[in-house]
């Protein structure tokens, strides 16, 4: 499956890109992050507890920034698993300025198996969205509280 | 296809239940548990707590009261299939619950259930819109009535709050030339829409549409209102261009969801189709 999309912050290149690398930002940003340890450079390992109204389930995995050129891009490498199924991903941010705040553009590719694929198959891109309209709102706020 | 551990409390009282709500944050209300109890076996969801709502004396009830036909929420999809008094003066309800999954579901599932639950491709959620239904949703601090274009906020996420069950559902009976029709494409394998449509039309003396209220379900993150077609059939008479130039608009400003069964651009389509068909429908019986 394919994530893609674009996301305005009212807040500098840099604040934001300050903001998607650090661990402790992302933890309160990604919905049902429990904890986002450091393990290596630029990788982490992450516990999640992740749902969507009745449906909710515990995710473990790492997490693992590359590529990185500030402020303007770097790629998000995520494999993860947990009782609902497995959940393997890559995808890349790139920051441009724009109207004095920034524009976040996002493109991945996600794979998910495991009993949450083959039963929950025709929720998945609802759920995926819906993460992500969650996280780029906690991050509006995380920036905006740094300035 | 064994559930977690939970507890299990059978609340005989409204009451009671908003109690237990209130007192056990993680607990889930059990209504008819044919979306609750299948997510439980394969433990896609885990509440601690279970609080039964089943037994609850009148939960179940249609009547009409107030110029309103008063639907309980612990009413089976086959209590509103085979009710009399609807299929009269509310067809739209019957015609949706019989599209509901199979006997089994429509003889234990809920209407309140349904909607609280709030699946993405629910049949409920779109005859809800289509109706302007009102939801009232008790607590212990009193019942609050939610508006059905207020009601479904986003996947699987309705406006009821933490501490709130869903207690009524109401429709203004209608009055004057109107039609109803629900219209489905059938997943072949779970029964749930592909895409359904539920369409109410109110015409005048003259056949001009005066109003018009569409639900579109199964196509997007949630139920929504199909806003554009409304607006273009409003003020016309609904001939077959009319129509065919309404449903254009079906999905406008829908970020629509794709699966393995149905793209996005396939419900697109279907979505135009099924708009189409529920209006003639709905127009055929004005």
């Amino acid at each position: 499956m394919k994530i893609e999309g674009t996301h305005e912050l009212h807040a500098s290149r840099e604040r934001v890109f300050a903001a998607l690398v650090d661990p402790e930002v992302l933890c309160r940003c990604i919905p049902g992050c429990e904890s986002l340890e450091k393990t290596d450079e630029n990788t982490y390992a992450a516990l999640l507890k992740a749902g969507v109204g009745a449906i909710k389930g515990s995710f473990k995995g790492n997490v693992r920034l590359e590529d990185m050129r500030v402020p303007e891009h770097y790629r998000i490498v995520v494999d993860g698993k947990g009782g609902p199924g497995f959940v393997k991903g890559s995808g890349d941010f790139d920051l441009e300025e724009k109207n004095g705040g920034t524009l976040i553009k996002y493109a991945g590719e996600m794979q998910v198996g495991g009993v949450i694929a083959g039963v929950g198959q025709r929720m998945i891109e609802a759920a995926a969205k819906m993460m992500a309209a969650r996280f780029f709102a906690a991050l509006e706020i995380e920036a905006k509280g740094n300035q | 296809m064994i559930p977690a551990q939970f507890d299990y409390v059978r609340a005989t009282t409204l009451d009671e239940a908003l109690s237990l709500l209130a007192q056990n944050e993680e607990a889930k209300i059990l209504a008819g548990g044919h979306s609750l109890i299948p997510a439980m076996k394969l433990r896609l969801a885990t509440p601690p707590m279970l609080i039964d709502i089943g037994r609850i004396q009148d939960l179940a009830y249609i009547r009409e009261e107030d110029g309103q036909i008063r639907i309980g929420a612990m009413t089976t999809h086959y209590q509103i299939e085979s009710s009399g008094l609807l299929k009269k003066i509310c067809p739209l309800l019957p015609e949706c619950a019989s599209h509901i999954g199979d006997v089994q579901v429509r003889n234990k599932g809920t209407i309140g259930g349904s909607l609280a639950h709030s699946d993405p491709a629910g049949d409920w959620p779109a005859a809800i819109i289509a109706l302007n239904a009102e939801l009232v949703a008790a607590s212990r601090n009193g019942e609050r009535t939610i508006k059905a274009d207020d009601f479904f906020v986003d996947l699987l996420t309705t406006a009821l709050g933490p501490g709130e069950i869903l207690r009524e559902i109401r429709v203004n009976k209608q009055n004057g030339r109107t039609g109803q029709a629900y219209v489905k494409m059938h997943h072949p394998a779970s029964g749930f829409a592909v895409v359904g449509v539920a369409a109410k039309l109110a015409l005048d003396g003259d056949g001009v549409c005066q109003s018009a209220s569409i639900g579109i379900t199964g196509v997007s993150s949630k139920v929504y209102r199909a806003a554009a077609v409304e607006s273009a059939l409003t003020g016309k008479k609904p001939d077959e261009q009319a129509i065919v130039g309404a449903v254009v608009h079906a999905t406008d400003a829908v970020d629509l969801n794709g699966d393995l069964f149905a793209s996005a651009d396939y419900r697109r389509h279907l979505a135009e189709v099924y708009t189409r068909r529920a209006i003639a429908s709905a127009l055929a019986r004005a």
